[in-house]
């Protein structure tokens, strides 16, 4: 059994052979298949959910405009918690300090919006380089440390008011904008948010099928083993927190011009606390799950709120039905957690698989530990 | 630099020696005073009764832990002290007494992770797949299918690491840590839950390595099997070496018989 298995030369599948000289165009299409479609339905969308958004009286593509951006900051924060195994519970930080950076800069400073969102990536990312050193400490206390992290940041942002405003937040923001072209209209914007989220995502799940993501995996799964298989593991850490970081400033970038109007709450634990909800819900380890947990975050509310309007008259117990909506987020959550730890996305994956083999059981899987 | 080059005792041949090597845990000494040399191309074990000190002197080489007193040289050089990556990128490699695969990935990514020193792409080029990081990754595919072969799971290549039965996850370890191209090799208890069959293959595995130019270093209580494969047992008993030579002379040593059986009562 040890060494003998024979056919040594040839490997299953062929796939370990040099790679092939010409492009691979069919080989090329399947594996980004997930993506192309992503993109297809993506840029389709605004053709079927404007005619629907009226009956359901849920604005879809204002939604989705959040969506892309809050589906940004998840995949930073899968990458670093989910893949390298890094609990942040303080990512609106880093949300919140992209979002003034690029807020103050154009409508202070004057800035040009698109030179002012590249602007709110560098001050996230040099806010994740000041506090990188937080990942020395581990489990529980890393996340203490991250939540306190978040609590700063937002204490700041409400108290500093010479330079943000306080609580009456900062207005009049610009819209979003490329070199000599303003983005005004809702669907405008939807493409911008989106192109931008759609080249993160393909960005990182290359990313994390690489050597860098294998370094993060194998880190999270074991750091002594990590290490001593010549990963440096702090050094790996610490760039997906910064990277992570930048991903957050991002968003926060888009975010602020998207709103138009930002106020210290908006980036509140809380927004941390729904991030994480987002990247656990959608799934740990897996970038597409994220953007299923960002969209299932942030449309729970909106259906919430559309549910009594669908149905006309209304009961009285139901007209407070929005009141409910951080229970029935709370139930999900829960439901989520005993029966498929692993994320929606990876359960519903091996729900099929297991359709198909008895060998995989959703039911089963154990969140990564 | 050169100064401590001057300083070092090494001479020609030596692998992996240590002077005066000194550890201890709050009160308990785990490793005290151990100096040895292993030459190049040896074969090497270390053994002695449970809480000798042998996996935490594996732990000291390895950079895990820093020893409070002594110091190590490999490859010509004073490694004492630095992280566990480089050491390991220096060309020192070891397996766990408890498996420590990373579980949840393929058996072929849990090799591919030990060449990460050897291989240089960065964050940028690894997310725009660029054509290097896309050469370097087919290398890697090949370069991890030839370790796999040389334990012979080159069939479980896309298998999840966890999933692999307890022998064949000792194997897939020692082929991790044969990517990460060791010049010295340090095995911790690599027979403990194999089956006979299982460690005399272990057995040969070990001799072909030494061929390919690994020193090998291993802490094993399959006595068989040390007794059969090393040229010299270093006997460990309360983090002293207690006894040190080639497997006959160990084996009717006083000393050694006292540490497993205890003294002779007359």
């Amino acid at each position: 059994m040890i060494a003998s298995n024979g056919g040594s030369g040839k490997k299953r599948g062929g796939s370990y052979g040099s790679p092939p000289r010409r492009p691979d165009w069919m080989g090329m299409l399947r594996r980004n298949a997930l993506l192309l479609g992503f993109t297809v339905f993506i840029m389709v969308m605004p053709a079927w959910a404007v005619p629907l958004s009226k009956p359901l009286s849920i604005p879809i593509i204002l939604t989705m405009r959040l969506v892309g951006v809050y589906a940004i900051v998840a995949v930073g924060l899968n990458l670093l918690m989910g893949y390298a195994g890094q609990v942040s519970l303080g990512q609106g930080a880093f949300f919140g300090i992209g979002a003034y950076t690029s807020a103050l800069l154009t409508t202070k400073v004057g800035f040009p919006v698109w030179l002012g969102i590249p602007c709110a990536i560098l001050v996230a990312m040099l806010f994740g380089v000041l506090l990188a050193p937080v990942l020395r400490l581990k489990g529980h206390y890393l996340a203490m440390a991250t939540l306190a992290m978040g609590i700063v940041v937002f204490v700041f942002l409400r108290e500093m008011t010479w330079l943000t405003g306080g609580n009456d937040g900062v207005r009049n923001i610009p819209h979003l904008s490329v070199p000599f072209l303003e983005i005004t209209s809702t669907r405008g914007e939807f493409y911008y948010v989106w192109i931008v989220a759609i080249i993160v995502l393909a960005l990182c799940s290359r990313l994390v099928d690489s050597r860098v993501g294998r370094a993060m995996r194998a880190l999270h799964q074991s750091e002594v083993a990590a290490e001593a298989m010549g990963v440096p593991v702090s050094a790996v850490k610490k760039r997906v927190f910064i990277l992570s970081a930048a991903l957050g400033g991002l968003a926060g970038g888009l975010f602020a011009h998207l709103q138009r109007f930002i106020d210290p709450n908006q980036f509140s634990i809380l927004l941390s606390i729904s991030l994480v909800t987002m990247v656990v819900i959608g799934g740990m380890e897996s970038v597409w799950g994220s953007v299923f947990g960002a969209g299932l975050i942030t449309f729970l509310p909106k259906l919430v709120e559309a549910l009594p309007r669908w149905l006309g008259e209304v009961p009285d117990w139901l007209e407070r039905y929005s009141n409910y909506e951080g229970m029935i987020l709370g139930v999900i959550i829960m439901l989520t957690m005993v029966f498929m730890p692993s994320g929606i996305t990876k359960g519903m994956v091996d729900l099929v698989r297991w359709r198909r083999s008895s060998f995989v059981n959703p039911f089963r899987r154990k969140a990564v530990d | 630099m050169p100064a401590e080059e001057a300083m070092s005792p090494l001479h020609e041949g030596v692998a992996l020696q240590t002077s005066g090597l000194y550890k201890a845990f709050g009160g308990l000494t785990a490793v005290k005073n151990i100096s040895f040399a292993v030459y190049e191309g040896e074969i090497r074990a270390i053994i002695g009764p449970n809480g000798a000190g042998k996996t935490t002197l594996y732990d000291l080489l390895t950079g895990i832990y820093k020893p409070d007193a002594g110091r190590i040289f490999f490859a010509g050089k004073d490694i004492t002290g630095l992280p566990s990556h480089r050491i390991t990128a220096m060309g020192m490699a070891r397996t766990f007494q408890t498996v420590r695969l990373f579980p949840h990935m393929s058996v072929m990514e849990n090799v591919m992770v030990a060449m990460h020193h050897r291989t240089h792409c960065g964050f940028l080029s690894c997310a725009l797949a660029l054509p290097p990081s896309r050469r370097e990754e087919a290398w890697m595919r090949e370069e991890a299918h030839r370790f796999l072969h040389i334990v012979g799971l080159e069939m479980q290549g896309e298998s999840l690491a966890g999933n692999l039965p307890f022998g064949q996850q000792r194997l897939l370890e020692l082929a991790r840590a044969l990517a990460t191209q060791p010049k010295v090799l340090l095995l911790d208890e690599p027979a403990a839950g194999l089956n006979a069959y299982e460690t005399r293959e272990l057995g040969d595995i070990i001799y072909r390595l030494r061929d390919m130019g690994i020193t090998v270093i291993l802490v094993e209580h399959d006595m068989g099997l040390v007794m059969r494969i090393s040229e010299k047992v270093m006997v460990l008993d309360y983090g002293e070496i207690i006894s040190e030579g080639t497997p006959e002379e160990v084996r009717s040593d006083p000393r050694v018989i006292e540490a497993y059986l205890g003294s002779v009562v007359d």
